[in-house]
């Protein structure tokens, strides 16, 4: 178990260390202009110099050297332009809390809605006449995964704030107006939870245990409890990490529409305002979620499920 | 035991097979009971005496062997077709693309970018509401109107605004007719409208004419108790529709004219925009771009990934390093490839497809992968090689035919994605020019106006996107259902 768990440690940091070399060249790649505010106006001298002191006319991989090096000590670096001079460290600090308090109460509120769901429309395959739920549940499923998240944000900004009677914005003080934003947040998670629960639910409940026990007389709620349920979310466990994680990163579309002092637009402004230590810091978080996120569910799955083991794995043909 | 032709037959599925049960459990219930009169449990069961005959042994029929006329693709076509909503949604999504083609020849479109300027006061017509026609409002017979210099063969620019008489100037009422008033001002005489904006001066007894009477604004004087101006500007009427005097300077309808804001026919289905252009058209030429993104990224997306994915599953010393590379891109955000690329790149359809293929195609990779080595190995597929068929012809004849449905599958999926993902850049401001129009465009600018009066730029935009991603997700879904051969009866 150990063994394996450094392994995959491992290779997740040569995976880390690929994507931010990738990244750091490919950042590297972006117009001189966009360094500066005002480059019409600018002295060549001064760009010039401008770029040594951010370190930008260094061959790039001692420029690579240099940023790895430094985060080894632990030294994030300081933004270039987001907000000069400021560590990247503090910036971080003010943004995550606010992205994280959202990003948990929504992914609470999308768990608390799309089991049940979930649940909901499984059960309802097991009647012959009630799929009311079924129907209700893939009308909501379909519509939330086809039509664009933009769409549907700004519908329910609108229309929401004006039957809430809030302002459009969030604001600290009115506990209201969080309501739409954490809302929005969880709508896509929710149809998420309840599509893969579903389909989960009922591929168990296809199989020959259900039948043994119906046909031992179980109760169905009973069945759908203690056997189905728990049998189909083994499976969803993986993704829970994963989720908890990204609630850190925010959520780009909600976080600017209600103009949340968060991390969601945080990556698109410092890419384009070119802030290249910024971006590599936020990139190699994005990826460490991304990795650990994987690492921990695949854990998580080995915890809960008895019958799963890294020990021995199946080899294919 | 009596030989039942029903099960020589074949045909063991319940309907035939009840009879015989029906008639067993009879019998035992009531063994005594004589064969020609029916117990009354039997009468529910209907009976066929041939089922009770012996069948004659034929050695032809032991020799017949089994023949399904099943076929893959017919099945697959007959159990999507059972599916009324797909198939509605498949009608809906065929006649909405063919439509977005045909839509620039079909007679009285705006091209998509133009900006349409009203032809006298060479304002741009932005923001106006939707209406089916450019008809303003129907001049009934006789109506006098007065003649703007406009050259054209067809239309004429018409008023029967007369004068503006400025704020605090004497006029004489002559006539009083409850909502107009009939006024004569120096040697003219029109009527004014004796309304809340206009304020008249009015006596205690208005009926009492004439009178002197002023108002605290400028009033317009009209030909004829009614408002035929559009906010004060010239209407356009058909010349045919009137008789013009010798000067050209006046005209009289001869028959109900209807009056046009616009010289053109046709009307702004949608609306227009900030800057004047017709809604309508640029939803049609929006749509256009993105159906042509996602179509391209589709179509790449699954040339790329099967290409790979087939190397991927067949070459087994490939395999682990492919997956590491796998897990390398895949753990690479798909936001941060799309955004730093559409912001390196400048912002262009083929950036956007360049940008959105990058990653996408790994999934369809890893996805033809799995399905490759599941059935790599199968036994016909190891008879085919030690009968020595070539390589290509495994993979193009004994492996991918397979894959297609899948593979369809997913490339109805990644259609309604790219788009959606066309809108999420273009929301970051890093999509394509306003010049180019597309939905994702058209959406990022309605969006400003969704809580005014002109939501409509944002109502029409978002109800096309919809109903083509919906369509396509519905479609993808269902076909994906009917290819599953355990769907198939």
């Amino acid at each position: 178990m150990a063994r394996y768990i450094f392994k995959r440690l491992l290779a997740a940091i040569v995976t880390l260390l690929i994507i931010v070399s990738a990244v750091f060249i490919l950042v590297r790649q972006m117009p001189i202009e966009g360094y500066f505010d005002n480059f019409d106006k600018l002295d060549a001298n001064i760009v010039r110099s401008r770029l040594v002191q951010m370190g930008l006319t260094d061959p790039i991989f001692t420029q690579l050297r240099r940023f790895l090096s430094n985060l080894l000590r632990g030294d994030l670096g300081t933004s270039a332009r987001y907000s000069v001079g400021v560590p990247i460290g503090r910036i971080l600090l003010n943004k995550i809390p606010v992205s994280l308090q959202f990003g948990l109460t929504s992914m609470a509120l999308s768990l608390l809605l799309g089991v049940p769901l979930g649940v909901a429309m499984a059960r309802s395959q097991t009647r012959y006449k009630a799929r009311l739920w079924d129907a209700v549940g893939t009308v909501f499923i379909v519509f939330i995964n086809a039509v664009p998240a933009a769409v549907y944000h700004i519908y329910l900004q609108a229309y929401g704030s004006r039957a809430l009677h809030t302002s459009m914005l969030f604001s600290r003080e009115q506990p209201l107006t969080w309501l739409l934003p954490i809302l929005s947040m969880s709508l896509g998670s929710t149809a998420y939870y309840a599509m893969w629960l579903r389909r989960y639910m009922v591929d168990e409940l296809n199989k020959d245990y259900v039948a043994l026990a119906q046909a031992k007389g179980v109760v169905n709620r009973r069945v759908l409890a203690r056997h189905v349920f728990r049998n189909a979310f083994v499976p969803m466990i993986q993704y829970l990490p994963t989720s908890l994680l990204y609630t850190v990163s925010g959520s780009i579309y909600v976080e600017s529409l209600y103009s949340i002092p968060g991390m969601g637009g945080l990556l698109v402004d410092v890419i384009r305002r070119q802030d290249n230590p910024m971006v590599q810091i936020l990139v190699i978080i994005y990826s460490c979620i991304g990795v650990v996120g994987l690492l921990l569910g695949d854990l998580l799955m080995v915890a809960i499920d008895p019958r799963i083991s890294f020990a021995k794995r199946a080899g294919a043909r | 035991m009596i030989r039942l032709r029903s099960l020589v037959s074949g045909k063991l599925e319940g309907v035939s097979v009840r009879p015989i049960i029906g008639a067993a459990s009879a019998r035992m219930i009531q063994p005594d009971a004589a064969a020609g009169s029916p117990p009354a449990l039997d009468t529910a069961i209907p009976r066929d005496p041939s089922l009770f005959e012996e069948a004659a042994f034929d050695r032809s029929n032991a020799e017949r062997i089994g023949y399904s006329n099943y076929s893959y693709w017919g099945s697959t076509l007959r159990a999507f077709f059972k599916r009324p909503v797909a198939v509605l949604l498949l009608c809906v999504l065929v006649v909405l693309i063919a439509f977005t083609f045909i839509q620039p020849y079909l007679p009285g479109q705006y091209p998509a970018t133009l900006i349409i300027n009203h032809p006298l006061i060479k304002r741009q017509l932005s923001n106006v509401p939707p209406t089916l026609s450019t008809v303003l409002t129907t001049a009934p017979t006789g109506t006098p109107l007065t003649m703007h210099p406009y050259n054209d063969p067809e239309w004429a620019a018409v008023t029967n605004l007369t004068r503006v008489i400025q704020r605090r100037v004497k006029f004489t009422v002559v006539e009083y007719a409850g909502d107009w008033v009939r006024a004569a001002i120096d040697d003219d005489e029109g009527w004014i409208a004796n309304d809340f904006a206009n304020k008249l001066k009015l006596p205690d007894d208005p009926t009492a004419v004439p009178y002197e009477s002023q108002s605290n604004f400028p009033v317009n004087m009209f030909l004829s108790p009614h408002d035929y101006t559009s906010a004060g500007v010239e209407l356009f009427a058909r010349r045919t529709d009137l008789d013009i005097d010798g000067g050209g300077e006046r005209a009289v309808t001869i028959r109900e004219t209807p009056l046009h804001i616009l010289p053109y026919q046709n009307g702004f289905w949608f609306g227009t925009n900030l800057i004047g252009q017709d809604l309508w058209s640029l939803v049609w030429s929006g749509t256009r771009t993105s159906l042509f993104i996602g179509f391209m990224v589709a179509l790449v997306e699954a040339g790329i990934g099967i290409l790979i994915g087939i190397i991927w599953g067949y070459v087994r010393r490939l395999d682990r390093i492919m997956t590491e590379v796998y897990n390398v891109i895949d753990n690479i955000p798909t936001t941060i490839v799309l955004i730093l690329i559409s912001y390196i790149m400048r912002p262009s359809v083929k950036t956007l497809i360049f940008a959105m293929c990058l990653t996408s195609w790994v999934g369809m990779a890893r996805f033809v992968r799995n399905q490759i080595v599941i059935i790599r190995d199968r036994d016909y597929n190891l008879a085919s090689r030690c009968l020595g068929t070539k390589l290509p012809r495994v993979i193009m004849r004994n492996l991918l035919p397979y894959l297609v449905s899948v593979i369809m599958l997913r490339m109805a999926l990644a259609i309604p994605s790219a788009i959606g993902s066309e809108v999420f850049i273009t929301y970051i401001g890093l999509g394509l020019p306003v010049s180019v129009p597309s939905l994702g465009n058209l959406i990022n600018e309605g969006r400003k106006l969704l809580s005014t009066s002109q939501s409509y730029q944002l109502v029409f935009p978002t109800i096309v996107l919809s109903v083509i991603t919906i369509s396509f997700y519905m479609i993808g879904n269902t076909f994906a259902d009917s290819a599953d051969p355990k769907n198939h009866r």
